[in-house]
């Protein structure tokens, strides 16, 4: 249907021609309000009824409140997840960036053998179902006799996540040229001045940007939680087991909504801080899309 | 190695050098994956090839695959995932084609902010989503009351949650991102001036769809395909939250073996067959990308 839009302005004389001028617009934003609507409406309204004034999630509307947020607060074990999965998921972060710095330089720069080994076994990590490493981490540590805990999860989540940061960093190294690397070393620098000087201003978006997918992936991460926590629970998890044993809940929604704006927060906030740091190595606006289509391709 | 392709013989230091950098930088991500994500995969292989504790028997067999393969139930859970799975990702196809044209094409200065809503899409927690889904679909949900109050139904609809149609839904919506994302990176590529070349050829829109656009985005579909349709197969938090008894999946029993009924060895086998196909997959898709790519 959409797929009409594509010869944009085909001139042909005589009657509609203005309205066929602009269909193909037309049809183009009516495209994207419907995906938008499909992708956020849910989670919007997920939003509006945490102030309904009724402990059943349907209408009609009771009234403003804000007690679920109360609730939500004082709910020992909403807290502790939402903590447990913070403290993780900055853990993971700054450990994911570490690792994946060191391998997509190594990958990148470096020349030795079994590069393409190491390099194929980074790339398969990120192939490898959530599902089957979680039961597969579930199996290893209980025949190694290790309890599962917030450290298990913390463990797989780094397995798992620093992999995608050497993705989209190893993108990042590859787009530049190294002809500035040793040109510098060429005009004296020292290999931690030439890091720094040259090949970090180029990185910083991508830096920037894996740091924020980290986080992302190991807060929203289910699977490798769910398999490998034992009895702590992370934020996705308490979700889950909430909604096996019960109804819709209201906290529930709370906790959510609370959860939710902050990631729209983290996320424009990441895309300025990105926006900054590409301006600063003069490539500016085009950083964003830069960074998309190269950690896929 | 290295110092073989160095263009000028290399000092003692410089060789001693090149050896100790590599090993430097990739010993401690090397280690780690080899330590927590190979082993964990041969010991589950391992596990998948051993009688289980209670059947009171020790060696090895290829009895829990066996089991597994045989199950008629399993089959047909199989059945389920395949059709879900597929259904799935035929229709983010189908949205995400036009869609990521339009991003590319014709939003202008509105593209990257889109862009930036995709991402947050994805970012969103999962679990949230699929929350606000069952919130809306359920039987006393937002859709069902608002259907009956505007006089369209008589009785909230069934089918709406606890279906094949909810897994879907939540599904679709789930992947959407990372379907769109490839797509999108393979229309940047293209030059808009082929489309007017086309025009001026005298090709339709239709034409101009199949023979110049699918050609030239083919690699980013396999993309998208690699990188969604493994997650879509494997999934089992959507189906356990929305599927109800219609919309079990292959993860759900992978779930309830490991940690409902116990069985490791069988929850192992199921997964190592769910990891060859997943396996045998993303080879597929990805020699589909790059033959595509040759051939550009």
């Amino acid at each position: 249907m959409a797929t009409r839009a594509a010869p944009a302005a085909r001139v042909e004389p005589g009657l509609g021609l203005r309205l066929r001028r602009r269909l193909p617009g037309v049809a183009s934003w009516a495209l994207v309000a419907l995906v938008l609507v499909i992708l956020f409406g849910p989670v919007l309204m997920l939003a509006l009824f945490s102030f309904n004034d009724s402990s059943i999630i349907s209408l009609p509307w009771e009234g403003f409140t804000t007690r679920w947020y109360d609730e939500a607060w004082s709910n020992g074990q909403a807290r502790d997840a939402v903590v447990n999965s913070l403290i993780v998921a900055s853990l993971v972060t700054v450990a994911s960036l570490v690792l994946g710095i060191m391998a997509a330089w190594g990958l990148t720069r470096l020349r030795f053998a079994g590069r393409g080994f190491a390099a194929g076994l980074h790339g398969s990590v990120l192939v490898v179902p959530w599902l089957i490493i979680g039961v597969a981490g579930l199996i290893f540590f209980s025949q190694l006799g290790v309890a599962l805990s917030l450290q298990t999860i913390g463990l797989m989540h780094l397995v798992v996540t620093f992999p995608l940061v050497v993705a989209i960093i190893s993108a990042g190294l590859v787009r530049f040229s190294r002809s500035l690397e040793e040109a510098a070393i060429d005009l004296g620098a020292s290999q931690m001045q030439m890091l720094r000087y040259v090949v970090l201003p180029q990185i910083a978006p991508s830096l920037a940007a894996a740091g924020i997918f980290a986080f992302a992936w190991s807060f929203n991460n289910f699977e490798i939680s769910f398999f490998l926590g034992g009895f702590d629970q992370t934020f996705p998890v308490w979700v889950f087991s909430i909604l096996r044993q019960s109804e819709n809940l209201p906290v529930v929604n709370a906790v959510s909504t609370v959860i939710a704006v902050a990631q729209v927060i983290a996320v424009f906030g990441a895309w300025r801080l990105i926006k900054r740091l590409g301006r600063r190595s003069g490539r500016g606006d085009e950083t964003l899309s830069d960074l998309m289509t190269g950690a896929v391709r | 190695m290295e110092s073989a392709s160095l263009p000028v013989p290399a000092a003692p230091r410089r060789r001693w050098r090149s050896l100790l950098r590599p090993f430097a930088f990739m010993s401690a991500p090397t280690a780690l994956l080899g330590a927590f994500f190979l082993a964990p995969m041969v010991v589950m292989l391992v596990i998948a090839l051993q009688y289980g504790v209670l059947s009171g028997q020790s060696g090895f067999t290829l009895s829990n695959f066996g089991d597994v393969l045989s199950d008629p139930l399993y089959r047909e859970v199989a059945l389920t995932t395949v059709l879900i799975a597929t259904v799935a990702m035929v229709i983010q196809l189908l949205v995400a084609v036009p869609l990521a044209y339009v991003l590319a094409f014709k939003v202008g200065r509105w593209e990257v902010p889109l862009l930036l809503f995709f991402v947050l899409a994805d970012e969103l927690n999962p679990m949230v989503r699929i929350y606000a889904w069952r919130m809306l679909l359920g039987r006393e949900g937002l859709i069902n009351t608002a259907l009956i109050d505007l006089g369209i139904t008589n009785a909230p609809v069934d089918a709406l949650l606890f279906s094949k149609f909810s897994v879907i839904l939540v599904l679709s919506t789930s992947y959407l991102t990372y379907t769109v994302i490839p797509i999108y990176a393979a229309m940047k590529a293209i030059d808009g001036n082929l489309f007017e070349a086309a025009r001026d050829l005298g090709a339709g829109w239709a034409t101009t769809a199949r023979r110049v656009l699918l050609p030239l985005i083919a690699p980013g579909i396999f993309v998208a395909l690699l990188l969604v349709y493994i997650p879509l197969f494997t999934d089992f938090a959507s189906p356990a939250l929305v599927g109800g008894t219609e919309g079990y999946m292959l993860g759900n029993a992978v779930q309830d073996l490991v940690l409902e009924s116990g069985d490791l060895n069988g929850g192992a086998a199921m997964s190592m067959l769910m990891l060859g196909a997943s396996a045998i997959f993303a080879i597929v898709a990805y020699r589909l990308t790059k033959i595509r790519q040759l051939e550009q």
